[in-house]
């Protein structure tokens, strides 16, 4: 009675140096009730536990060589072993590693310093692990310095309209 | 921390520029110097120099090392050398005023007060510009550091200019002696030296700061560009003029060079207003400040500034009237735009230094929190008014009027210098929020010793 697993592999998305946050998201809308997502990525995607976790379901990673994983996303009333690990954060400083943001912000429209308070209020709400992206009006130095002195990761670049977006992973 | 976006030093710039404001204001208001002696009496000097050196010389590298590092997103380089140069630029202008005083009659030192200013000035004046342009070296330059490209060099020539009649006066270059240095280099010194270094520069500051705090578009306009342009281009023949006349022996080059300075000085300016009326005007921000109201009573003392220069150009009497002229680009434009940013770079400055440990962490006050704007408005226009009516006292020539104005506007600047030091205690913020754990309450104006 239930449905084969839904296969994703984001594998080529990232190569390309893709975003699979949406096309995972996307998998997950169309999943019939009580279908498992099983995702092909070339890392172990913890984040992703809790996104999905938050959804309700629980997943199964193991490793199938050359650094890959195959992660199975169950529902989680279905029967399921609990011998998945959802234990330590990537440590990769190699951002194409990271996550999709668990949070966006917009604060471009917000008189200094709120931008910055509202990233960091948004950073400091996430787990270890996680990344937050928010757009601000322009490249915040002070930010930077804050986000150094309390041991968290970022990239950022301008974007074509002006404002610059940066991707926080909480350390 | 180690490198820290807080430039270390610039309250310590603005502590000191704040001390020769009020100083210079006390001077003017016992009747010290122009009008009650004429302006090139040593006396006059004095004053002249405590409020471009000691003010506003002062106040604009203290604010160029925190802001060109923050407007090209690079770190200070050689930021070890921002206290030596204060430290040259306080020993010389102490020297300078020494000199100028001695000079007067006042007392006699046996000491060559003026050539040590004519070394320690300028060796203050290139530290700065050394730090400053070696951040800006090689970095993409935005627009407002654009500007501050053309202000460092008018800072040096200003500031050599200053040294060469320092050592004249002080009688340690008996060969130039023969070389009319008050009609030839004089007006250059003083033209570069407010419009190059002074103007140019806060100009290119108030590109960056008005749209930040007011949330206007700050994308670079093409307006903007003409403002650089003409701008940078009326200062060539300002500088050039008379070294180029005496080189090939032309000197009725001179006045045609002022004329196309003072055109492409005007074309500048309209652009400017055209700018600034944008930034207004589209800000996101519906509530304007105080420091960006405030700045408009600096802009218009630029207009009426322009207009007085145009007038006393077309009547002739530009010499005669000069005082007025340069006291209201000194106290009018310069000064007025100075008080107005101080009153929001000290409390943001504030703000970051004692809150940014906990910020996102804690609730914390809100920058505006730390000054009482209500309060502190009438100053603002108590400030402008004496201003404008100590420019008309003085192009009246009524010395006793001008000295009222002059006790106006100490007055004034005394109240914001009050909210400022407010601000760095945190006096204005409640109680219960001041000091969140975590938080840094900062020192009223030195660097906290790690």
């Amino acid at each position: 009675m239930t449905q084969p697993d839904y296969e994703l592999d984001v594998r080529p998305i990232i190569a390309k140096g893709g975003e699979p946050f949406g096309a995972i998201m996307e998998a997950v809308a169309t999943l019939a009730p009580g279908q498992g997502l099983r995702l092909l990525a070339p890392f172990k995607p913890v984040p992703l536990f809790h996104v999905l976790g938050q959804r309700g379901f629980e997943p199964t990673a193991r490793e199938i060589g050359n650094g890959d994983w195959e992660v199975t996303f169950r529902p989680a009333t279905g029967e399921q072993n609990s011998g998945a690990e959802v234990s330590a954060p990537v440590q990769s400083v190699d951002p194409s590693t990271w996550p999709e943001p668990a949070v966006e912000l917009d604060n471009r429209g917000l008189e200094p310093p709120e931008p910055m308070v509202r990233t960091l209020e948004g950073v400091e709400a996430l787990t270890s692990g996680q990344t937050l992206a928010a757009l601000l009006p322009r490249e915040p130095l002070f930010l930077f310095e804050e986000l150094e002195a309390r041991g968290h990761l970022w990239r950022g670049s301008f974007e074509p309209e002006g404002h610059y977006r940066i991707l926080i992973r909480r350390g | 921390m180690m490198h820290s976006a807080l430039s270390r030093w610039t309250m310590s710039y603005f502590a000191a520029a704040l001390f020769f404001f009020v100083g210079a204001q006390v001077l003017m208001v016992v009747g010290y110097g122009f009008p009650s002696v004429a302006a090139e009496a040593p006396e006059t000097l004095v004053v002249v120099h405590m409020v471009t050196i000691g003010w506003l010389s002062l106040l604009m590298c203290g604010a160029l090392f925190q802001f060109v590092p923050v407007l090209i997103a690079r770190p200070l380089r050689g930021e070890g050398l921002v206290l030596p140069a204060l430290l040259c630029l306080l020993a010389g202008l102490g020297c300078l005023l020494g000199g100028f005083i001695e000079l007067s009659g006042a007392f006699e030192t046996g000491v060559p007060l003026l050539a040590f200013a004519g070394v320690l000035l300028p060796a203050g004046f290139v530290l700065a510009a050394y730090v400053l342009g070696g951040t800006l070296w090689g970095a993409r330059l935005p627009l407002p550091a654009r500007f501050v490209t053309v202000g460092l060099p008018s800072m040096l020539v200003t500031a050599l200019l200053g040294a060469l009649f320092a050592l004249l006066l002080s009688g340690y270059l008996p060969a130039l002696a023969e070389f009319d240095f008050r009609a030839q280099a004089l007006p250059v010194h003083i033209a570069i030296g407010l419009g190059g270094w002074l103007s140019f520069s806060a100009i290119g500051v108030s590109y960056r700061l008005l749209p930040m705090f007011m949330l206007s578009p700050d994308k670079e306009r093409r307006s903007s560009k003409i403002v650089w342009w003409a701008g940078a281009i009326a200062l060539l023949p300002v500088a050039l003029a008379t070294p180029l006349a005496s080189l090939f022996g032309t000197p009725d080059v001179a006045p045609s060079a002022r004329v196309v300075a003072v055109l492409l000085g005007g074309i500048s300016l309209v652009f400017y207003g055209v700018d600034l009326a944008f930034f207004y005007r589209h800000r996101k921000r519906r509530a304007v400040e105080l420091n960006s109201h405030a700045a408009k009573g600096a802009f218009l003392a630029l207009v009426l500034s322009a207009t007085l220069l145009l007038a006393l150009l077309a009547s002739g009497t530009v010499e005669q009237h000069a005082g007025a002229l340069l006291y209201l680009v000194a106290f009018g434009w310069l000064s007025g735009l100075g008080l107005s940013q101080l009153y929001k770079i000290v409390p943001f400055l504030t703000w970051l230094e004692c809150y940014g440990p906990v910020m996102g962490k804690k609730p914390t006050p809100r920058v505006q929190d730390l000054v009482a704007e209500p309060r502190d408005r009438i100053w603002f226009v108590a400030y402008f008014l004496c201003v404008t009516v100590g420019a008309a006292a003085l192009l009246a020539e009524q010395p006793g009027l001008f000295r009222i104005a002059a006790g106006g506007t100490l007055l004034a600047t005394l109240a914001i210098v009050t909210e400022l030091v407010l601000a760095r205690r945190l006096k204005n913020v409640p109680y219960a929020q001041r000091a969140p754990e975590g938080a840094l309450p900062p020192r009223l104006f030195l660097p906290r010793t790690h």
